[in-house]
């Protein structure tokens, strides 16, 4: 019987009684989940990578054999010779050479022209709707994560099974199903001069907490306590990264490296979620060189250090990277691009099968463009996430998921 | 039911036992209305409320005429940005945006990395500039909510700046917010909710936030958009150069016939591409489902375009920063609204009618009743409490004090059921705690930093819809973490922003077992559940400083679970 861990939280003690059956969740503090069949999962980890302010998808993923690319983008398109070539079609930015031996290993696939229906060009608005994973209704109260992560709640038996890192929970985790918030691993817990008072402070607020709290607040920091004994017990910051990876600097490499610490850990985190902005690039873009090269850095960068941190561990590790909507084809007068439509999404690891571009290209010249400006969407980013979700964390109903949504052909990327 | 209203009165008043269904002492009264009508109690407070009489304090909070707590005028001299106009924030705004380009302008040079850094450390160092002053809005609000008399009417503008939720750092709206908040909001929070509303959709905050100043008739040539513009219309911009002298170079020099030519051309594309294209639905929309009739309020997509069209040519007249309606861009033909007719030619008086018919809809009653209902008795408002909201504002024709005054004296506003029922929001929190030490705050933006760390950064609610009142909206595990580690900070005196003298709250004592009764009294108002009491005193006995102890017993019960509901 799929019974929500909030649920239980709210209906009290009374509640076990009444089911007959143990607490089991109050008293596994001690615990960390075993890889080998131990995660009710599989022991598979979806990290979900938001690049918020609309990434170029078109300097991202670069359309080569498209002649209007360089028509289009005679002060910031890349030259020739540095593209990355995927196939006849399609390069990688320079900048994301670094994730070429993915590519090469068939371990990272491509969609492009992707995102989503709703014709809004605000950031707002567009993050909001890729988040609730409704697009034009507003007042989805939940998250597409939290939805799954509520289907199939018998397997919630971690405080980690969706993590994100930031000070506050985004919207794609926000609901009824428990998810940890956490800014940074290293300072998540109560803060005193010394360990001891650190120690005496996290016993006295659980004691607190455990006799007098109630309802959302009870469940929460049951949670929270839970947690932090099991980081103490685990302590995953100080799993040093595999395989020779070298994480750089910046909140992006950070987090990713702590959420690598967490799956190594066996915490049994199922979805993690890091934020990563600076995309929004109206004003001098540039090309192999500038504001969006060096994010391209960053997160190539980042990226190479964790899947090579985790190494064969990828094998049950999927990220997918996701941005509100793409840029105008044709580049503005200050040599930056304004907001646009379609897209482009990168999906490594795991059982993806990589080294190839998904999606219908959809063209570049004016007339196949959407309102004659931008890249035309040819897969809506719903197929791709139920896709991923379906094909990497196992089956759900994504009717739940991703209400309102006829699932369309299969993208393909799985199985 | 006025008969019950009177008994619970007379009952409350009187301190006596009130009617078998609500056992509450006058202590738990002034406990529970200091804690939802106010931002919690000062110590001593509670008994005091209780010994004049909770309906009198009711009466006094909902008899002042104006959030303006007099007594505060000394605290707020130290906030800029209450005497600065929005001309002249929109100003700075512009400087700032014309230094910003000239940096890009150098490409991907050190040049451009200096410059910005310059504008970075001057934004940073200077009390007057635009940084500066926006980050005085948080704070100020919060120091208001932790030392205002009015408690009731900074509760009100905290629910209003949420119901009319506007993003502070969307574009230009980071020069009009502090006009937004100082006269749409304030000056309009207890009057009438129908001119709260047109207020609200007068705002340039609000024309800019939600697109309507972009709005424009389909249709409507470029000819008229041009005569439109040259009226203030939405992309004219001040004259660089003529309206405020000559155009500052940043390194102090003037540029030769006072334009910066980079910064120029810049400005023109940004219109350029701001060029409005047609009909933008953005404020219709909202303006329905959030500030009106809700989203089930019964309106279709042909209402909301048709609301749009309506409101095609209320804009923001850049000249001199305030709401103008542009004629040549409003839609001229006749609309339907919910079935009423708009006869083609009305112009601005279009726009005035539609607001009045949805401020007085049956449905905005019920919605709006139901939000305040969520703020004050609880997450999933009991239908009576909204009711007798309705009810009154029916009779008053939609004065906000009437139907908050019908909330209050709703039986579900003192229902055993919703007292202590809801979690504090992030401010709530915040405050209640600086209040319960009786902490002295300053003038920086720190304590309002405290308030954003946990997850409630004022004023940057992103979406339309604000801030959320319900526990799932504040109730994660960080969060909780974040009020833990709050609370000890405070009580340690550790808190920048705030000066905490403990002594203030209760004496230091050797004797745990009354220093735990005191805090129970002066701080929970005597919520303190048995389980708390023992957990503090089990900490307390291995810790000999007597000072160390009051500010360990003080921090547990501020982080504690009691303290974090309301």
């Amino acid at each position: 019987m799929p019974i929500s861990r909030r649920a239980f939280m709210k209906a009290g003690g009374l509640a076990l009684v009444s089911l007959g059956a143990d607490p089991l969740f109050l008293d596994r503090a001690a615990y960390a989940l075993r890889s080998a069949g131990g995660a009710a999962s599989g022991g598979k980890t979806l990290v979900c990578l938001f690049q918020r302010g609309a990434v170029d998808g078109l300097s991202m993923i670069v359309p080569a054999g498209d002649s209007w690319y360089w028509q289009e983008r005679q002060r910031i398109a890349l030259a020739k010779e540095q593209l990355v070539p995927l196939d006849g079609m399609f390069a990688l930015h320079p900048r994301l050479a670094s994730l070429k031996p993915l590519w090469d290993r068939h371990s990272l696939a491509i969609v492009h022209a992707v995102g989503s229906p709703s014709t809004s060009r605000s950031h707002f608005d567009a993050q909001d709707y890729m988040e609730s994973g409704t697009p034009d209704v507003k007042n989805t109260p939940d998250g597409w994560a939290n939805r799954y992560c509520t289907h199939a709640a018998e397997h919630a038996n971690t405080p980690f099974r969706a993590v994100a890192f930031g000070p506050q929970l985004p919207r794609t985790l926000a609901g009824s199903a428990p998810s940890l918030a956490i800014d940074d691993l290293r300072t998540f817990g109560m803060r005193a001069a010394q360990a001891s008072g650190e120690q005496k402070l996290t016993r006295a607020f659980e004691e607190l907490y455990q006799g007098a709290a109630t309802g959302l607040v009870a469940s929460s920091s049951a949670e929270t306590f839970e947690a932090i004994k099991m980081l103490k017990t685990a302590n995953p910051t100080a799993i040093t990264p595999g395989n020779g990876a070298t994480y750089g600097k910046g909140k992006l490499a950070t987090s990713l490296q702590q959420v690598a610490q967490l799956i190594k850990a066996d915490l049994g985190v199922e979805i993690a979620f890091v934020d990563v902005g600076g995309w929004d690039t109206h004003v001098n873009q540039g090309s192999d060189q500038g504001q969006l090269a060096t994010r391209l850095d960053e997160l190539a960068g980042a990226l190479a250090a964790f899947t090579t941190d985790l190494g064969e561990r990828m094998r049950d590790v999927v990220v997918i990277t996701m941005s509100e909507f793409g840029r105008t084809v044709k580049e503005n007068g200050t040599s930056g691009t304004d907001h646009g439509h379609g897209t482009a999404m990168m999906i490594m690891g795991g059982n993806v099968r990589g080294g190839k571009v998904y999606g219908r290209w959809p063209g570049l010249a004016p007339e196949q463009r959407y309102e004659g400006r931008d890249l035309a969407i040819t897969t809506d980013f719903r197929a791709v996430f139920s896709e991923v979700l379906q094909g990497h964390l196992g089956p759900a109903s994504m009717a739940q998921v991703f209400p309102g949504f006829d699932q369309p052909a299969a993208v393909g990327m799985f199985g | 039911m006025n008969q019950l209203i009177a008994v619970l009165g007379m009952a409350v008043l009187a301190g006596a036992p009130l009617p078998a269904q609500t056992p509450m002492t006058s202590i738990d009264s002034a406990r529970h209305v200091l804690n939802r009508l106010a931002y919690g109690a000062t110590p001593g407070e509670i008994e005091s409320v209780a010994h004049d009489g909770v309906l009198k304090w009711i009466d006094r909070q909902l008899g002042y005429s104006d959030p303006h707590d007099p007594a505060l005028a000394d605290v707020e001299r130290n906030f800029d940005v209450l005497r600065v106009s929005m001309l002249d924030m929109q100003q700075m705004l512009q400087n700032n945006q014309a230094r910003i380009a000239r940096a890009q302008a150098q490409g991907d040079s050190a040049a451009r990395q200096r410059m910005l850094d310059e504008l970075r450390t001057d934004q940073l160092g200077n009390r007057r500039s635009l940084q500066s002053l926006i980050a005085q809005l948080p704070a100020v609000t919060t120091v208001r909510a932790v030392e205002s008399d009015h408690q009731l009417d900074e509760v009100l503008v905290d629910f209003w700046t949420n119901h009319f939720n506007v993003f502070i750092n969307k574009g230009q709206d980071r020069a009009y917010f502090a006009d937004y908040l100082e006269t749409t909001i304030r000056g309009h929070a207890l009057g009438k909710f129908e001119d709260l509303l047109v207020a609200t959709a007068k705002s340039p905050a609000m024309l800019f936030y939600l697109d309507n100043a972009e709005s424009v008739a389909d249709g409507s040539d470029q000819r008229a958009l041009q005569r439109g513009r040259g009226r203030g219309g939405i992309g004219s911009q001040p004259a660089f150069g003529r309206r405020r002298g000559r155009f500052p170079n940043p390194r102090g020099g003037v540029y030769p016939g006072g334009v910066d030519p980079v910064a120029m051309a810049r400005v023109r594309q940004a219109a350029q591409q701001r060029a409005p294209r047609g009909l933008n639905e953005n404020y219709a929309r909202e303006l329905m489902e959030l500030h009106t009739l809700g989203v089930d309020g019964g309106y279709t997509q042909p209402d909301v375009i048709n609301v749009a069209r309506i409101l095609t040519g209320w804009g923001i007249d850049r000249r001199d920063a305030s709401y103008t309606f542009r004629d040549a861009v409003h839609d001229k033909l006749p609309k339907v609204v919910l079935g009423e007719k708009f006869a083609a030619g009305h112009g601005e008086d279009e726009g005035m009618r539609l607001l009045k018919m949805l401020a007085n809809n049956p449905a905005t009653m019920h919605h709006v009743s139901a939000q305040l209902c969520a703020r004050f008795v609880n997450d999933a408002p009991p239908d009576g409490c909204i009711d007798d909201a309705v009810r009154a504002w029916l009779k008053s024709g939609g004065e906000i004090r009437a139907v908050v005054r019908a909330i209050i004296r709703s039986p579900d506003f003192w229902a055993p059921a919703n007292v202590q029922s809801k979690v504090k929001t992030p401010l709530e929190f915040v405050v209640s705690a600086v209040r319960a030490v009786n902490a002295l705050t300053d003038s920086t933006p720190r304590l309002a930093q405290r308030v954003a760390q946990l997850g409630e950064p004022l004023f940057q609610h992103q979406t339309p819809d604000g801030y959320g009142e319900r526990q799932e909206d504040w109730v994660n595990s960080g969060a909780l973490l974040a009020r833990m580690n709050f609370a000890v900070q405070l009580a340690s005196g550790r808190m920048p922003g705030v000066t905490v003298d403990l002594d203030r709250v209760v004496p230091v004592t050797d004797d745990h077992a009354a220093l735990v009764a005191a805090i129970d009294h002066a701080v929970l108002g005597g919520a303190m559940t048995g389980n708390t009491r023992q957990t503090i005193l089990k900490e307390l006995a291995d810790v000999p400083d007597p000072h160390i102890a009051r500010a360990l017993a003080i921090g547990l019960a501020i982080g504690g679970p009691e303290f974090q509901r309301q």
